[in-house]
């Protein structure tokens, strides 16, 4: 009788506050959290690490200051402008027709972004306004201009192939064809302060052949230029203004020192036909330095404290049998799983959010001192939006791994196999990834719960027409920033729910 | 008065038999981490670890990736050895679990009343734990070996191709193999070392494993070669490992053995942290 009553008073004092007693487990969590010392101590290292180690590699690291930098294109972003241009001068409105003969590679294959057609520039400067029609040997007919628009013609086009651009104020107009009679339009763009008189003409180009070669503990990236020689008949330009024929000049444009001087290029006529070898290409030359994820390596240091704590913070309740009075205070185990879950992961949000933004704050005017700085760079604001995700996202993905340390914990109930579990995914693929073949990396870096870290990457304008050297070890994403969030979300969702179902079979 | 006089006994039995103490220490240590559920089970994943991602890792390199077989320079001692650097995980666990687990369960209490002199309490563990490590990791190396040996020859590593089969013969294999374990060793004792300094498995664990892993993560990011050059020295795996390197030696910014010093001193610095908190700390 008297147990009854008990019981039915303890049912009816737990309905009574049901609502209330799940805030009351989080407060219990996080007095348990607070109120040992050592963690704290841990949480506080944390952060002194995360911003020390982010400030002493921003010191060690040098790029080259005063360099004079890319050419700036249109749009305020870095570019690459090196073509051989052979041109005249044009008035007002009117157009270039040429057909292409033939595109080869000089010494060997051609690069498959090899560009030859016609082309209308602002000027000779590097970086100045232009549209281009050109065949390339690996992606047919392409309109382009400004360096970052790209409009696909007829994708398998080969050589003999017509192309034509027209002006008509601030538009131009790009059109291709077989035959020379039948023509198509591929698309119109604008080039908003094109000035009246510019230059058109044919040009040449073939981009640098990036080669990536890995073997176990090395890898070396090697950028070689290449060169292309293309044919064209049939040369128009057409002036609405008809004046005197202007005669025709050949120059190799921004030729960097990159490109050793056999390769600038050149041009002959001979009976209508225009033979004319270029090197170099016309595209954006996005950085390949993201100066907020350099500014970010202490947390490497920083998220290993975290799990330790999160591991812990679970682990430890088993060892001293707490975790038994705490099941008995509260019996809903998920609840518990739950609780703990939220106060670890805030805390780790709080305490990442504290030492990822002062790792930036701090690390980045280091960086800019040592080189990381305009022209040769572009210096991004605390007030951009990629960087404050990269430091809101760094500080999410400390508090995913802390779920992930405290699941790890909950399911193996013991400290040590709980940390090794966690850190060796996280710490193994960014050691080995560099010895792999690149498809293996990338996958590596992208099935693992370190594809978190992806988040942190600024610079994501990569264009698929410019072959760029993205190395999964020097955190770079072809997916972008979310999908490697995505995976580490996945992995926490997945640990979360095993631990979840383990705390509610076993005995505790 | 009387007392000291009847404690003579067993200080004397202690004194006559100096070796004979020192023999039951080892002997009591040598039970203790036997007996642990743990120990068998972590030596057989160091081993399997080395061996079985030594055997990955040698199996994922082909000459058909070089331009030729004779340009691949590639260093094949080093290659089979690579697992080395995931199987010392459960080295790092056993040896910390070993001086963690006794003050986790109270155990210390105990082994300091059987024996009150501390240090060589410390230095007794230290070298059983180190023994057993060796002879794991003889193991392993040997392991590692025995599986480069065969499957060298079918990734196109023959001798015709500038690759004779791995022998300990040949001086500079004996010398990366021996020394691989001798890493492990020294592994061991930076373990025992922070492990006695923490007290706590969890934490010692994680700054073993940051001051190994974390250190060479984070060199990739400083680009200034003198400064890359500089961290290389001083990660104490990054130097370690360099006692693997049967080629290109002249450019290995250390010579192997100094780089394995380097990693002595971590593991001196940390035995000698360890000793002196555990002798004036109360247990």
């Amino acid at each position: 009788m008297a147990t009854t009553t008990a019981d039915r008073h303890v049912d009816r004092h737990a309905g009574w506050d049901g609502r209330d007693s799940f805030g009351r487990l989080v407060l219990a969590e996080w007095t348990k959290l607070r109120s040992v010392p050592r963690w704290a101590m841990a949480m506080l290292a944390a952060v002194v690490l995360t911003v020390l180690v982010s400030v002493l590699t921003a010191s060690g690291s040098g790029y080259g200051a005063g360099g004079p930098g890319p050419p700036i294109g249109p749009d305020g972003g870095g570019v690459t402008d090196e073509f051989y241009f052979v041109h005249q001068p044009l008035t007002g409105d009117g157009g270039v027709t040429a057909k292409v003969l033939s595109q080869t590679g000089v010494e060997g294959e051609s690069h498959e972004w090899a560009k030859a057609g016609v082309i209308i520039k602002e000027s000779t400067e590097p970086g100045s306004q232009y549209a281009a029609m050109m065949i390339t040997p690996g992606h047919g007919v392409r309109l382009q201009s400004n360096f970052t628009t790209d409009r696909a013609g007829s994708e398998a086009a080969t050589t003999p192939r017509w192309l034509r651009l027209t002006r008509s104020g601030t538009s131009v107009t790009g059109y291709e064809s077989a035959d020379g009679a039948n023509w198509t339009q591929v698309g119109t763009v604008e080039l908003p302060s094109l000035p009246r008189r510019v230059e058109v003409g044919l040009f040449v180009a073939s981009p640098f052949a990036i080669k990536v070669e890995r073997q176990f503990g090395s890898g070396t990236v090697g950028a070689s230029p290449t060169s292309s020689t293309a044919r064209f008949s049939d040369v128009v330009v057409t002036a609405a203004q008809p004046g005197q024929p202007a005669p025709w000049s050949d120059q190799a444009i921004g030729g960097s020192d990159r490109v050793p001087e056999s390769l600038l290029g050149s041009a002959t006529q001979a009976g209508g036909v225009f033979t004319v070898t270029g090197s170099g290409d016309i595209a954006p030359n996005p950085q390949d330095v993201d100066g907020v994820r350099q500014s970010l390596t202490g947390v490497s240091i920083g998220v290993m404290v975290i799990i330790a704590v999160a591991v812990l913070f679970i682990t430890s309740e088993y060892r001293r049998g707490m975790i038994r009075t705490t099941f008995a205070a509260s019996p809903r185990r998920g609840r518990v799983l739950a609780a703990k879950a939220i106060v670890v992961g805030a805390t780790s949000f709080v305490v990442g959010l504290v030492a990822s933004f002062a790792s930036v704050l701090l690390a980045l005017p280091i960086l800019r001192a040592n080189g990381l700085a305009p022209p040769a760079f572009q210096v991004p604001s605390l007030s951009d939006g990629p960087v404050l995700r990269a430091i809101a996202g760094t500080a999410a993905v400390l508090a995913l791994f802390a779920v992930v340390g405290l699941a790890a914990g909950a399911i193996l109930r013991r400290s040590p196999g709980a940390i090794i579990v966690v850190v060796v995914p996280l710490l193994i693929p960014q050691l080995i990834a560099g010895a792999l073949p690149l498809a293996a990396a990338r996958w590596l870096m992208l099935a693992t719960p370190a594809a978190g870290f992806s988040i942190q990457q600024t610079v994501e304008q990569r264009y698929d027409f410019v072959s760029s050297i993205c190395l999964p070890e020097d955190g770079c994403f072809t997916t972008g920033p979310w999908v490697g969030f995505g995976v580490l979300c996945a992995y926490t969702a997945v640990a979360l729910a095993a631990g979840f179902w383990l705390l509610r079979r076993r005995d505790a | 008065m009387n007392a000291t006089t009847e404690a003579e006994p067993p200080a004397a039995a202690i004194g006559c038999g100096r070796g004979h103490n020192l023999r039951r220490a080892v002997h009591a240590e040598w039970t203790k981490l036997r007996t642990v559920p743990s120990t068998p089970w972590l030596v057989v994943a160091a081993v399997a670890f080395t061996v079985a991602a030594s055997a990955a890792l040698t199996a994922s390199v082909d000459t058909s990736l070089c331009p030729s077989p004779l340009e691949c320079h590639e260093d094949t001692t080093k290659l089979s050895l690579g697992g080395v650097q995931f199987g010392q995980v459960a080295i790092v666990v056993l040896a910390v679990l070993a001086i963690t687990g006794e003050y986790g369960t109270g155990m210390i209490q105990t082994t300091l009343a059987a024996r009150p002199h501390r240090a060589a309490v410390l230095l007794t563990k230290a070298a059983v734990v180190t023994a057993t490590v060796l002879a794991a990791g003889t193991l392993g190396v040997l392991g590692s070996l025995a599986a480069g040996r065969a499957i060298l020859p079918g990734n196109g590593f023959t001798a015709a191709n500038g690759y004779p089969p791995l022998s300990l013969a040949d001086g500079p294999t004996l010398r990366a193999a021996a020394g691989s374990v001798l890493y492990l060793g020294l592994v061991a004792l930076l373990s025992v070392g922070v492990g006695t300094a923490v007290r706590d498995s969890a934490g010692a664990i994680v700054t073993v494993l940051t001051l190994l892993y974390v250190f060479p993560v984070i060199a990739t990011f400083v680009t200034d070669p003198q400064w890359h050059e500089r961290l290389e020295k001083l990660a104490p795996m990054t130097a370690g490992l360099m006692i693997q390197a049967t080629r290109g030696l002249e450019r290995l910014p250390l010579r192997p053995w100094a780089g394995l010093a380097v990693l002595a001193a971590y593991a001196g610095a940390a035995m000698l942290l360890g000793v002196v908190l555990f002798a004036t700390r109360d247990a």
